[in-house]
């Protein structure tokens, strides 16, 4: 759920520089990269659902730990992939600041934010299962990995940032934002159990959406056979 | 599949960041909402307070910038549009699938 809820004119203006320079970049290498590798069709459906679906509960609060949003970031890397996943969160980002939900300002912080959400649940993901471990666990681990990478940076931009109009010297923010850093983690496991679960029915009905077509992901054969 | 990794991994972790999630609750001012303990941290620094962490009772609501705009149908207008055309995509995409399974079985 990592996400910076301040408003514009929070960040210094060279800091708002540097941080939409960089989410800037990141979306220059990811639409080259798609435009040279090409995709497929069926992932660019699921990039627009995975789209739907990570708005609509961007701006749900949910009345867990005082008050909270999901992001759905780590799912939505799992399903489409790292490259589709950064342009899914720049889209869910350029939507939820036109209504007020997040600064213009910050949408190149806050693009880089989930768009590592979903590039680190997403090579989690599958190295996870070459590790051997069961749908469920990879899902679930990955998503948590991914919103706690996602919660990490966010807390770094602030930190390297700075917040204008904030008397707190640097150390006193660094040990707020490593709080606010520290609630994202308890946010994430909430998060990776329902990226868990939704990842496992995909893989029991239709496992070529979530890349496991030559994985066997129920029981085990008893090697019975009629 | 190494279950018992794998499950225990995952606990391992979950153990971990419940843990983090928990320090962090309570080092940002206790049961508030996100805004208003993310706007509070950072100007008054870390603040230890306590609260539920669940609170059923106030159910889940649209972001306060959306709610008190008035932006409900403009945001409900979103919604629908992302999800029509995903699905609209989704059934494009298995239609040319089979479209093409049957031109690969007709070579």
């Amino acid at each position: 759920m990592a996400h910076i809820h301040l408003g514009d004119g929070s960040f210094p203006l060279w800091a708002v520089a540097l941080w939409t320079t960089l989410g800037a970049a990141l979306v220059g290498v990811v639409v080259y990269r798609i435009r040279k590798g090409g995709i497929k069709t069926h992932q660019i459906a699921l990039a627009g659902i995975g789209a739907a679906a990570s708005f609509a509960v961007f701006q749900l609060n949910i009345p867990v730990w005082g008050g909270i949003h999901m992001n759905l970031t780590g799912l939505v890397g799992i399903l489409a992939g790292p490259l589709l996943g950064a342009l899914i969160a720049l889209v869910v980002n350029v939507f939820s600041a036109a209504l007020g939900h997040g600064a213009v300002g910050l949408l190149g912080a806050n693009t880089l934010v989930n768009a590592s959400e979903a590039i680190v649940a997403y090579y989690a993901f599958r190295t996870l299962l070459r590790t051997d471990w069961d749908v469920f666990p990879a899902g679930a681990g990955a998503a948590t990995l991914g919103l706690s990478a996602g919660a990490i940076l966010m807390g770094a931009i602030i930190v390297v940032s700075g917040v204008n109009g904030s008397a707190l010297p640097r150390g006193d923010l660094t040990i707020a934002v490593a709080g606010l850093v520290g609630l994202n983690l308890g946010v994430a496991v909430v998060e990776g159990v329902l990226t868990g679960f939704v990842v496992q029915f995909l893989a029991s009905v239709r496992p070529d959406l979530v890349g496991l077509a030559g994985r066997t992901t129920g029981e085990e054969s008893t090697g019975v056979t009629a | 599949m190494d279950r018992p990794k794998g499950y225990g991994g995952l606990a391992g972790l979950f153990a971990g960041c419940l843990a983090a999630g928990f320090w962090g609750f309570t080092s940002t001012g206790g049961a508030l909402p996100w805004a208003k303990r993310s706007a509070q941290a950072l100007q008054r620094g870390a603040r230890a307070d306590g609260g539920a962490l669940v609170d059923l009772g106030r159910g889940i609501v649209v972001a306060g910038p959306i709610r008190k705009g008035g932006l409900m149908l403009e945001f409900a207008g979103v919604v629908v549009l992302l999800a029509v055309l995903g699905i609209g995509l989704y059934a494009y995409a298995s239609r040319y699938r089979g479209l093409d399974d049957a031109e690969r079985a007709a070579r």
